[in-house]
């Protein structure tokens, strides 16, 4: 084999090792560090990105809980004034409805007694007319005169028949 | 005549030069390193000086490699690995274009040369000797004596320790060597069979050689990689002996 030709050895491994040796040197003085420093800032900048991502993250989770929390609180009282002022408005409707009720029955009453009145007074009223109807007929009828007392007592005798009759 | 399959690793001597005796004449996989070299450094130095949080394709590549050879040297040895780190990224980077280049028809592929794949092997085993017995004296010898042997079967263990680990330098040279080697030696013979089988037989092996030169270059990957894959799990041994602390390797 061409490989085994120990004629080539000596400038082979001259050349391999000065070629290995600059290649080296080159590398280990410009190439490395730039490298290597690149991607460990990279690595860096990755791993801050991330951590910052993260703080952002809780951050904002936190503030969301506050935020759940404030509106929790802001229902709750929401819910306390409606239901205030629904008690409130049904107190206020019983009261009122009560008052109403009171009001009608007193007008009512009012009124019940008014009539009853009245009508008493209209039942006097025709009671007098009707007397005095019936002594002028019965003077026409009898041709004479009755005293004053003779007259009421036939006339009250009358209606008493006249309302009982009335009445049945 | 037909040309031997083994011919594009002949090396001819295009500039004799003689330093005190040694001879260091040019040939074409001398020219080879020096593209390898020039290669490496323009990508390497240039996507190092780019420096954008938001890399361009040639720092992506670059650092892509940089972080697969630092993330290969964190899994094997450790944060203290990095120190070694210039010199597994130079190896890795040189045997990869090694490898790569010599796909390119009328290059040559350096890392088919034995001499060349055993310098590195011997560099890497030596260095990791050296780490060894610098970092644990004495006691780095208890390598040979994997733990839990039991007292009798040290002497049995020792020559087997031994012989593994004079296998680590030598299998590390000759895998990279064989494979390169192998893969070209198929696709001369296949090359071959298709100049000489003419049209009508001669697509099939022609067929064959395309497929072979996408596996090669995948091949060319894979053997860079387990070079340094086992340089990182070399030095790790030296550094962690029996896997003292954690780093089971």
């Amino acid at each position: 084999m061409p490989q085994f030709e120990s004629h080539f050895f000596s400038s082979l491994i001259f050349w391999e090792v000065v070629s290995f040796a600059i290649l080296f040197f080159v590398l280990y003085k410009f190439a490395f560090p730039g490298i290597l420093g690149m991607l460990e800032e990279r690595e860096k900048k990755i791993k801050d990105s991330l951590d910052q991502a993260e703080h952002h993250r809780s951050e904002a989770e936190r503030k969301l809980k506050e935020y759940e929390a404030k509106l929790n609180m802001a229902a709750k009282e929401a819910d306390g004034i409606l239901a205030a002022a629904k008690e409130r408005a049904q107190r206020l409707m019983e009261e009122n409805e009560q008052r109403m009720t009171t009001e009608a029955e007193r007008i009512k009453g009012d009124a019940t007694r008014e009539i009853d009145h009245e009508r008493r007074k209209a039942i006097q009223d025709i009671r007098a007319q009707t007397t005095e109807l019936a002594l002028m007929v019965a003077e026409k009828v009898v041709q004479r005169s009755l005293n004053e007392a003779d007259h009421r007592k036939f006339a009250d005798e009358a209606l008493e028949a006249l309302s009982k009759s009335y009445q049945r | 005549m037909e040309e031997s399959p083994l011919h594009p690793f002949e090396l001819h001597d295009w500039i004799p030069i003689s330093l005190g005796g040694l001879d260091i004449s040019i040939n074409k996989a001398v020219v080879m390193m020096w593209v390898v070299v020039s290669l490496v450094t323009v990508l390497m130095v240039m996507a190092g000086s780019a420096r954008k949080l938001v890399p361009g394709k040639l720092q992506s590549l670059a650092e892509m490699m940089v972080d697969f050879i630092r993330s290969m040297i964190m899994d094997t040895m450790g944060k203290e690995g990095m120190r070694f780190f210039p010199l597994i990224a130079t190896l890795f980077l040189f045997i990869l274009f090694c490898n790569l280049i010599g796909m390119i028809p009328g290059s040559y592929t350096v890392t088919s040369q034995i001499i060349v794949t055993a310098v590195f092997s011997f560099l890497v085993y030596g260095l990791s000797l050296v780490m060894g017995f610098m970092l644990h004296g004495v006691k780095y010898l208890g390598v040979l004596v994997p733990p839990g042997t039991p007292g009798w079967l040290v002497p049995l263990m020792i020559p087997i320790e031994i012989m593994s680990q004079v296998a680590r330098p030598i299998s590390l040279a000759v895998r990279l060597f064989a494979n390169m080697t192998a893969g070209h030696v198929l696709l001369g013979v296949l090359f071959g069979m298709a100049i000489s089988g003419g049209l009508l037989i001669g697509w099939l092996p022609f067929a064959f050689t395309i497929a072979i030169n996408g596996l090669e270059v995948g091949i060319a990957f894979i053997q860079a990689y387990i070079f340094t894959m086992l340089t990182c799990v070399y030095l790790g041994d030296a550094f962690h002996l029996h896997g003292d602390d954690g780093h089971a390797h």
